[in-house]
């Protein structure tokens, strides 16, 4: 182990020494404020030896685990994710007289768990990776246990990791029994390998593999937890799922996806057209179910299907020269995506105490909170792709892809998708300008609507996420100059 | 340069307009208006001072956007975007005294985003980087699409959201189109571009190009509209306010026929040439389509929005023909009906100032107490079924005789829609103006004065001498 390779893992050691800090830190002394203050210096402390990180050459470090600048940017995204939740935290857990200390831990755990995922390079730090999220989340989900739906959507949660998991062990195991390894890239091939990658059990195993990530990547026929998980959980812990969770998962299917490509694994036509399938109908089916939501969160549960079946254009690689490009696509895109749900999230906790917020509650916001109605355009905005926004990059990135690599049903599923999801999206925009109805006693609740401004640290937090929204948006060299390496 | 201190201009003074209206009450019409009319002065003087010929596409700012794709941002003026951008500032003024007293409700954000949509459109018309012009091509749809949602008529969200799904997905198509166009030119040079100039220079295999074509035409005969895809502006043009009914008449839809003549015809002119026959179908099923739902209306804007289709297909039949006077006509009847039209939504929002209603059966009668106003929606009416002497009827004369040429039955049954227009024409001007009196108004005011008189004379100038159009151009620029 040299420098250089503990210098390559040091957010990870960053975050499991800050972990093991908190413990002690409970111990000395429990104070919600202090413990959310050292999360916030944990994670800004990894987010800093990250920096570095981001224009290194690939580091092999055992055979578990292997540090690129992709992982980094990767990391960057889940850190910075994780460093909002943990900010936004405070509102949510005001409410209690109990000192929350073990829930930044959690988020804690969460952030290591997606940092290992995006640097691994084995299937078992990827499976540490995985459980380490899924259990922490399990734990976060139902947090607040008086709350109604918290039993629900634990439960719901448990299961579907358990499952996912199972499946994706299973997965493993079939692949292990072709190649005889669990490293993602065989970067020892043993003879035969070409072989053992294009058999039916090894194809099979990817699937099965594919299926345990999908379930956490909420895709099509695996998608009926989002809502109501979405729905359930307080909603800062609902970003950090709709961030952390699915930026680490997305980015371990395409290291494995793409392992697999450049070893010339994964040619049966099948397999590929099973996800092509997959992603057309993540994009239909997301869009057409989140039409008539009038639950934000439940909303942006079935948006996020639509967008994670446009991210799986990325896999649809022609050629081993293209991976370079789809790596970029891809995590633009989820820069974009991770971006605009913090943006929205943060609109959704500070306009309202209540868990739910329903489309009603945001009636003619622009007129009372012009910042806040701003933030919440710019998001929409951006989820559904349209200029000055991140979001109509990173679309432009997949659609570019898509063209390079002539997947025209999936640019056709994806323009029909979008096209579906204009309608909810404008609604939600047209809301915000439209005039207040008296009639609904729940606008009372808005905070903002009491006549007291925002906190000056919200609206800072506020006016700074549109200013980056548009600069990101008008100038995204800005962010794809830490993706292209060098 | 010029172009980008307008439109940056433009957006500044909005947000000033829309800071100043909660200081001062009115200020922001007043800026909006003072603003407009300063860079309009400001484009002619810099045109007319400027060392460049613009008889073709001269290339002013060019500067690098975003370097991995190597986008640039690139502006680029000739004689066609000179005179949309003139028409376009031009209608900007009158949407502003338009607006003048109608807005009365959030009136700093409304000059906002109507100085933010003429920005957009400014930007269409001379972006020369395909990706620079498709992103104003979704920036100007943004505040347009606000125009109507915030401050349009009783169904105004419905409306709305159809036209921005119409023309998001139709563009979403011609992005695509773009992009495939930007790796052809890699495939073909080794280098990525979206630089028009870049791709006039290819030489395409024509099966390609029919495709890439096929998405370019979709997307502009949406904004155009054509025969089946044109469902969106009868609602958007009723439901806007009438500043956004201006706007999207004469401005809004010459965006459509502006992208037909520059990334459809000239990018891929045998493509196009294979694709005439179904393209003069389209414009001629528009034209009498068109005619025939404007006679079926009982609503005021409804009508002169079924007469755009109409119109706008003399347009598509004109271009398609291939022909040097049908192209002339083209321009013209563009600009000519730009006025009109702008015209005649005007004179629905006079009226339905007064009224408050757009339905014909409720009008009548108007005459006797606002003959003024009888008198120019009379003119406007003649304007718009192509009286000669009128700018249209030049326009759709020579649109006429250059099909002719090359498609005879089709442009005879074009012939027809003049026969139609004149009878919607005056059905508008009866039922609104004669009949038996319904209600007693006002002439009127000199400010809508203004708005018809400076309409009316260009329409003559233009009418008499539609050469101007073309041969100005010998004292532009150059020098």
């Amino acid at each position: 182990m040299t420098v250089a390779m503990l210098l390559a893992i040091s957010p990870q050691l960053v975050l499991s020494f800050g972990l093991v800090i908190g413990l002690l830190l409970i111990a000395w002394r429990r104070s919600q404020l202090s413990i959310q203050l050292l999360t916030q210096v944990i994670l800004a402390a990894a987010l800093m030896f990250n920096f570095k990180l981001l224009s290194i050459e690939a580091i092999q470090i055992t055979p578990l685990l292997k540090v690129d600048h992709y992982g980094a940017f990767a990391f960057m995204l889940i850190a910075l994710s994780s460093l909002v939740v943990v900010s936004l935290s405070r509102r949510l857990l005001i409410s209690t007289t109990e000192v929350h200390d073990e829930y930044y831990l959690l988020i804690l755990l969460v952030t290591l768990g997606a940092s290992v995922l995006v640097i691994s390079d084995h299937y078992a730090s990827l499976f540490l990776g995985f459980e380490l999220i899924s259990i922490a989340l399990v734990g976060l989900v139902g947090y607040i246990r008086n709350s109604d739906l918290a039993v629900e959507t634990g439960f719901k949660y448990l299961i579907l990791s358990a499952s996912a998991s199972s499946f994706m062990l299973l997965g493993i195991a079939f692949i292990y029994s072709q190649t005889g390894q669990l490293s993602f890239s065989l970067s020892s091939p043993v003879s035969g390998n070409e072989m053992a990658v294009n058999t039916h059990f090894y194809s099979i195993g990817i699937l099965l593999f594919f299926t345990g990530i999908a379930f956490k990547l909420s895709l099509f026929p695996f998608h009926l937890w989002t809502p109501d998980v979405y729905q359930g959980s307080p909603t800062v812990i609902t970003l950090l799922m709709a961030t952390v969770s699915k930026v680490a998962m997305f980015v371990v299917l395409i290291k494995v996806w793409f392992a697999m490509k450049a070893i010339g694994g994964g040619q049966h036509e099948s397999l590929s057209q099973l996800i092509t399938i997959i992603a057309a109908l993540s994009m239909l089916a997301g869009n057409a179910l989140a039409l008539l939501q009038t639950n934000v969160k439940r909303l942006l549960g079935y948006s996020s299907i639509a967008h994670m079946g446009y991210l799986l254009i990325v896999l649809q690689i022609s050629s081993v020269k293209n991976i370079d490009f789809a790596w970029h696509s891809a995590l633009f895109y989820l820069a974009a995506y991770v971006l605009a749900n913090i943006s929205i999230f943060t609109a959704l906790i500070i306009s309202s105490p209540q868990n739910d917020v329903y489309v009603d509650q945001w009636k003619g916001l622009f007129w009372q909170n012009k910042p806040l109605a701003t933030l919440i355009i710019i998001a929409v905005l951006s989820f559904a792709g349209i200029p000055l926004t991140m979001g109509f990059i990173g679309k432009f990135y997949l659609l570019t892809f898509a063209t390079q690599a002539k997947l025209w049903w999936l640019i056709a599923a994806l323009i029909v998708g979008s096209g579906i999801a204009l309608f909810y999206y404008l609604r939600l925009i047209f809301v915000l300008f439209s005039s207040k109805n008296k009639v609904i006693s729940n606008t009372s609740d808005l905070i903002i609507n009491n006549g007291i401004g925002l906190k000056i640290t919200s609206q800072v937090f506020v006016i700074s996420l549109i200013i980056i929204g548009v600069l990101f948006g008008l100038f995204p060299d800005t962010v794809s100059q830490y993706i292209v390496s060098h | 340069m010029m172009i980008t201190i307008m439109m940056a201009g433009l957006i500044i003074a909005g947000i000033f307009a829309w800071f100043m209206e909660s200081v001062k009450k009115h200020s922001a019409r007043w800026i909006a208006i003072y603003s407009v009319f300063g860079f309009f002065v400001f484009f002619i003087t810099s045109i007319i001072s400027s060392p460049l010929s613009f008889s073709k596409l001269n290339v002013i700012t060019r500067l690098s956007w975003i370097k991995s794709l190597n986008i640039e941002y690139a502006l680029a003026l000739d004689h066609l975007s000179i005179v949309l951008l003139l028409l376009t500032l031009f209608l900007s003024l009158i949407c502003i005294l338009v607006s003048w007293q109608e807005i009365t409700d959030k009136t700093g954000f409304y000059y906002f985003n109507l100085l933010a949509t003429f920005a957009g459109i400014i930007g269409v018309f001379s972006a020369t980087d395909l990706f620079l012009f498709f992103f104003f091509w979704e920036v100007m749809l943004l505040p347009m699409t606000a125009l109507i949602a915030i401050w349009g008529h009783e169904n105004r969200h419905f409306a709305a959201i159809k036209f921005f799904i119409f023309t998001q997905v139709s563009s979403l198509l011609m992005l695509i189109a773009i992009i495939a166009m930007a790796y052809f030119h890699f495939s073909q040079t080794g280098k990525i571009s979206f630089f028009y100039q870049d791709w006039l220079a290819l030489n395409m295999p024509i099966d390609l190009s029919r495709y890439l074509m096929l998405g370019f035409f979709i997307a502009f005969a949406v904004k155009l509209p054509s025969f089946p895809v044109h469902s969106w502006l009868p609602d958007a043009h009723t439901q806007a306010p009438t500043a956004g009914s201006v706007l999207l008449a004469g401005v809004l839809l010459k965006t459509g026929a502006y992208g037909l003549i520059r990334f459809v015809i000239f990018l891929f002119p045998k493509a196009s040439q294979e694709f005439a026959p179904v393209a003069v179908l389209l414009g001629v099923i528009s034209i009498l389509y068109g005619a025939k739902m404007a006679f079926a209306q009982q609503d005021f804007k409804r009508l002169v929005a079924y007469s755009s289709i109409s119109h706008m297909g003399f347009v598509m039949l004109a271009l398609f023909s291939f022909n040097a006077v049908a192209y002339q006509g083209a321009i013209i009847t563009l600009v000519a009906h730009g006025l009109s039209s702008a015209a005649l939504f005007s004179m629905a929002g006079m009226v339905y100032a007064r009224l408050h209603t757009r339905d014909l059966n409720e009008l009548g009668g108007l005459w006797n107490s606002a003959p003024r106003m009888g008198g120019f929606a009379l003119a406007f009416a003649a304007a718009a079924f192509g009286l000669p002497g009128l700018a249209n009827f030049v326009g759709e004369f020579l649109s006429l005789v250059g099909a002719y040429q090359v498609f005879p039955v089709v442009a005879i049954f074009a012939a027809l829609g003049l026969i139609g227009s004149a009878v919607y024409g005056m059905l508008l001007f009866q039922r609104c103006f004669q009949g038996p009196e319904t209600s007693d108004i006002i002439d009127l005011s000199p400010r809508e004065l203004t708005i018809s008189a400076s309409l009316f004379i260009l329409l003559v100038i233009l009418g008499l001498f539609p050469n101007l159009l073309f041969t100005s151009f010998a004292f532009l620029g150059g020098k």
